[in-house]
């Protein structure tokens, strides 16, 4: 009872919530695994450990289906199913690594590098860092177009701040917001390339609904929603009653 | 922004705030802490945090941490910094000359429920082996001890009867007096996700809280009724249910007394009780009255949460025995879903209950009347023990008032703020000769303390914390002690130098005590808790990993009781005079008396404590929203900012009391529960009168206020 809370695991990710059903068999890039009937297809291949690479899944929230980088191959589908939103079934066969695979996550992760400060590639850990390291691809061929570069920074929080020109608008901390904490203070506002995360009504972080409980700074995984404290010199000191 | 820095290191702990105990990864970088995140293999909140835990731990290496111990011969003086030697002898010196010229009973000491289980423990240890006594009483004194006295009697065990996971089972779900979303954020959040799932909230609650109405989460039913009637309307919604049959007559016959049922049921089926007659008394609809008891009694599993809004009255206790009697009439005790569950407002209030730090319990609430329990602390304490139960809390300072008592050891606690009835709390201190306080910051009782010892923050020892769910939790040292020493090392040295030989190499050696003394921390041990990640009590040979969920096949004694509770309102009453009632309670971001989260960048939401005034009493008495206002009751006064609310009824005031300069409780009263002296915060008859503007209520630079 309660798997999607009380499997979750430090350090692992699955990507998307543990369940408790019937084991499962399948296949995942040749190995055989068990996954318990209601995992994703993300979660059997991070038990069979060959993760997936994502962006906007993470077994802290329900499946979303949009950054498009869990694409695999299923023996017998056509086309290429996301991971997180693919439920397993017995007996099926999954391939997560092709020549297919790569170009379609190569050309996915180049649009979102097309729109994310290059000068912030080299040096970072947050999970699309990871994500480029998994897949290799840090560059992007396109010429500079429109773009959210010069978005600016909301500094507003005491404790977090974010910076829009790292979002790649997964959702994970609009989720977080409703699905984790249950105040729904964030939302993407606008459509298409409009399209933005926005606190309340468009307000700074610190005069909307949100009740800085940090759910979606966990969730973020671009640290374009980050702690102060984690910046050198730029840390919230803290304040004395009288100051 | 540039990349941020990778931490290099970091140390699994429990969270220092509220009951629900939340675990925490604290982020190093070189050493220092940087962040701390929400542990996601923490079972009381499963990766999630609130801006209290998550962000405000700032307030550690603040610059009002005192680092040295201090000490000054009279109050009138400025404090001197010694070292630690000379401050635990002289205060060790003190207390005996004090103790030789007053009696072995004009000494004391006050745990708090900040501290770790090890900490408490030796806290009740100190008293009883080195004072000689059993002054010893714990900060619960004056939130949760009806809940100990009010469980115990009706369900054999003053705990909560669940896990928190166990609400995600729940059909029903009942808060009285608490308002977890604020209060108990995390678990809030839990509820909130089960109540989008579908399940049924009804709040009683005077306020329109955020538990009770906002997005996607309303209760189907709210009892907003006026403060000091919580007994008459949980008798009003028994008297539904036993005079409708909506009780549960299979499990009342086999597992309580029918006898004792039976005398119940004569005395809620009164009709004094029907909602009919408790309603227009209370302030609510009788019809709401009954819906709500047919809504708790269909279930099928009906769970219960509440807080101080039940505790802290005159009948606190008799309001616990009242959730505990509806809970057994309907059978929603002892599976999954269902049970009686206390918030509790500090990190350790359980711990604190749980390990004898009570003037007539020792540890597992064995009673030191009782000579066969005695005996065994004797034995392994090698020294007889005092048979006499010490003094309460509050009989402490009425006893030091009155001139009896005339040193005390205050631990991590602030009475002169959070006490009720400030006026007589710094009367007590002034009266005595020797105060100890063991604090991270100079607070206001250390205005009238004559040593102070530098305690240390949860991050900075090693330890356990119960939280409400009664889950022992790891607190892991990330930091060294500011000050040097952890606090069970400050208490351990004042033993010693008190004659009483005391010797532990780290904490677990103290848990490995409390679980040789203590029937349900029996199978306690840190190597359990490191293998289990946390572990609830009762742990022992039948349970060796803990126990989710209580009462499921006999209570504690056997059969569980139905305890009789009439309404006695409350002698606080409005009058002309004092036509209001003011109500206390507490706000997301700040924390109980403020000394930790007032140090932190959370002021940025709540710089100030603020008064909730509806519309109709502000326009009566000229006051609009930001007007300072001068609040006035039968025992003292004071001043706030006014704020419009449409949470409070009219007639009903509110206001939080997490900033000293706000005084809220200059005006509440003395007055206190029946059975354990908790104070009655929650009722206060008061009148406003708005300070004429131009005249400065407060020196403070006003902040913006949230609502």
């Amino acid at each position: 009872m309660w798997s999607e809370l009380r499997n979750l695991r430090e350090g692992v990710d699955l990507g998307t919530p543990p369940r408790d059903g019937a084991a499962v068999s399948l296949t995942v890039d040749g190995k055989p695994v068990t996954a318990p009937a209601g995992s994703s297809v993300m979660v059997a291949a991070a038990l069979a450990r060959c993760p997936v690479p994502k962006l906007c899944a993470t077994d802290t929230l329900e499946a979303f289906g949009s950054c498009r980088m869990c694409l695999v191959e299923i023996q017998g589908r056509k086309g290429f199913p996301a991971a997180c939103t693919t439920l397993v079934e017995p007996g099926m066969v999954v391939t997560t690594q092709t020549a297919r695979l790569q170009e379609l996550r190569k050309g996915v992760l180049e649009l979102y590098l097309s729109d994310f400060p290059a000068g912030d590639v080299p040096g970072g850990w947050s999970e699309l860092h990871e994500t480029m390291q998994q897949t290799g691809v840090t560059t992007h061929p396109y010429v500079a177009g429109e773009n959210h570069l010069q978005a600016a920074v909301d500094a507003s929080n005491p404790y977090f701040l974010f910076d829009p020109t790292k979002c790649i608008v997964c959702s994970r901390c609009v989720r977080a917001c409703e699905d984790i904490q249950g105040t729904f203070a964030l939302t993407i506002e606008g459509r298409g390339f409009q399209s933005k995360v926005v606190a309340s009504q468009g307000e700074c972080f610190l005069d909307s609904e949100c009740v800085s409980c940090g759910a979606c700074v966990q969730a973020c995984p671009t640290h374009s929603l980050v702690e102060k404290s984690l910046f050198e010199g730029g840390e919230y000191r803290a304040q004395s009653p009288q100051a | 922004m540039p990349n941020p820095r990778k931490p290099d290191g970091s140390v699994v702990t429990t969270c220092a705030y509220c009951g629900v105990g939340c675990g925490f990864k604290a982020e190093t970088i070189r050493g220092e802490i940087v962040r701390m995140i929400p542990w996601k293999e923490g079972k009381a909140n499963h990766g999630h945090a609130c801006v209290k835990g998550r962000f405000a731990f700032d307030y550690w290496r603040h610059a009002d941490r005192v680092k040295k111990p201090l000490i000054r011969a009279s109050i009138a003086e400025p404090w001197r910094e010694v070292t630690w030697d000379h401050a635990i002898t002289h205060a060790a010196a003190e207390l005996k000359r004090i103790q030789a010229k007053h009696g072995r009973g004009s000494a004391g000491a006050v745990s708090s429920s900040r501290c770790t289980n090890e900490e408490i423990y030796l806290m009740q240890k100190f008293a009883r082996v080195a004072l000689r006594n059993n002054n010893i009483d714990n900060c619960s004194r004056i939130c949760h001890s009806p809940t100990q006295f009010g469980l115990s009697a009706t369900l054999g065990a003053g705990a909560a009867c669940q896990h928190f996971d166990s609400i995600l089972q729940a059909d029903v779900i009942l808060v009285v007096g608490a308002n977890p979303t604020e209060g108990h954020p995390v678990f809030g959040s839990l509820l909130k996700r089960r109540v989008r799932q579908g399940a049924s909230l009804l709040v009683i609650d005077p306020r329109r809280t955020e538990t009770a109405e906002s997005a996607h989460c309303r209760a189907d039913v709210h009892l907003a009724l006026r403060p000091g009637t919580n007994v008459a309307v949980l008798d009003s919604l028994a008297h539904v249910i036993v005079t409708e049959n909506l009780h549960a007559a299979k499990f009342i016959a086999e597992r309580c007394h029918p006898a004792e049922f039976e005398q119940w049921r004569a005395l809620v089926g009164d009709p004094r009780y029907a909602p009919e007659v408790v309603g227009p008394e209370a302030g609510v609809d009788p019809a709401e009255i009954r819906r709500a008891a047919r809504i708790y009694a269909s279930g099928p599993n009906s769970t219960i949460y509440y807080g101080l809004g039940v505790t802290e009255h005159s009948q606190g206790s008799t309001g616990v025995m009242c959730l505990g009697n509806l809970a057994l009439s309907c059978g929603m005790l002892g599976r999954e879903g269902v049970g009686v569950n206390p918030l509790r407002g500090q990190g350790n209030v359980q711990g604190g209950s749980c390990l004898g730090s009570w003037p007539h319990m020792f540890t597992g609430y064995r009673f030191v009347t009782d000579a066969a329990v005695r005996a065994t602390f004797e034995q392994d304490w090698k020294l007889e023990l005092d048979p006499e139960p010490g003094l309460r809390l509050p009989n402490m300072f009425d006893a030091a008032v009155a001139g009896t008592f005339k040193a005390i050891y205050i631990q991590g606690e602030d009475p002169v703020q959070s006490d009720p009835n400030q006026n007589h709390i710094v009367a007590a201190m002034k009266a005595m000769e020797c105060v100890i306080v063991q604090d991270l910051f100079l607070n206001e009782t250390a205005k009238y303390a004559h040593v102070f010892l530098p305690g240390s923050s949860s991050l900075e020892k090693n330890g356990t914390f119960t939280n409400a769910e009664r889950r022992v939790s790891m607190v892991r040292k990330v930091v060294p002690p500011l000050a040097g020493l952890e606090d069970w090392e400050i208490t351990v040295r004042l033993t010693n130098a008190m004659g009483y030989p005391l010797h532990y190499d780290h904490p677990a050696q103290i848990l490995d005590e409390i679980a040789r003394l203590s029937p349900a921390y029996q199978g306690m041990s840190f190597a359990l808790i490191e293998r289990c990640g946390s572990v609830q009590w009762p742990c022992n040979p039948q349970a060796p990993e803990g126990t989710e969920v209580l009462h499921t096949k006999t209570f504690p004694r056997g059969k569980a009781n139905f305890m009789l509770t009439g309404y006695v309102p409350t002698s606080e009453r409005t009058d002309e005079r004092f036509p209001l009632l003011l109500t206390t309670g507490r706000i997301l971001s700040q924390y109980n008396v403020g000394t930790q989260t007032r140090r932190t960048g959370n002021v940025a939401w709540y710089g100030e404590d603020v008064l909730d005034v509806h519309r109709t009493d502000a326009d009566a008495r000229g006051i609009q929203d930001g007007d300072f206002v001068t609040v006035t009751s039968r025992y003292g006064e004071t001043r706030l900012r006014a704020r419009i609310s449409d949470k409070v009824n009219p007639g009903v005031v509110y206001t939080t009391f997490h900033f000293a300069q706000s005084n809220a409780n200059a005006v509440t009263s003395d007055l206190n529960d029946w059975a354990t002296n908790c104070p009655e915060y929650k009722v206060t008859a008061v009148e406003l009168v708005k300070v004429p503007t131009g005249k400065p209520a407060s020196s403070r630079t006003p902040a913006s206020v949230r609502a």
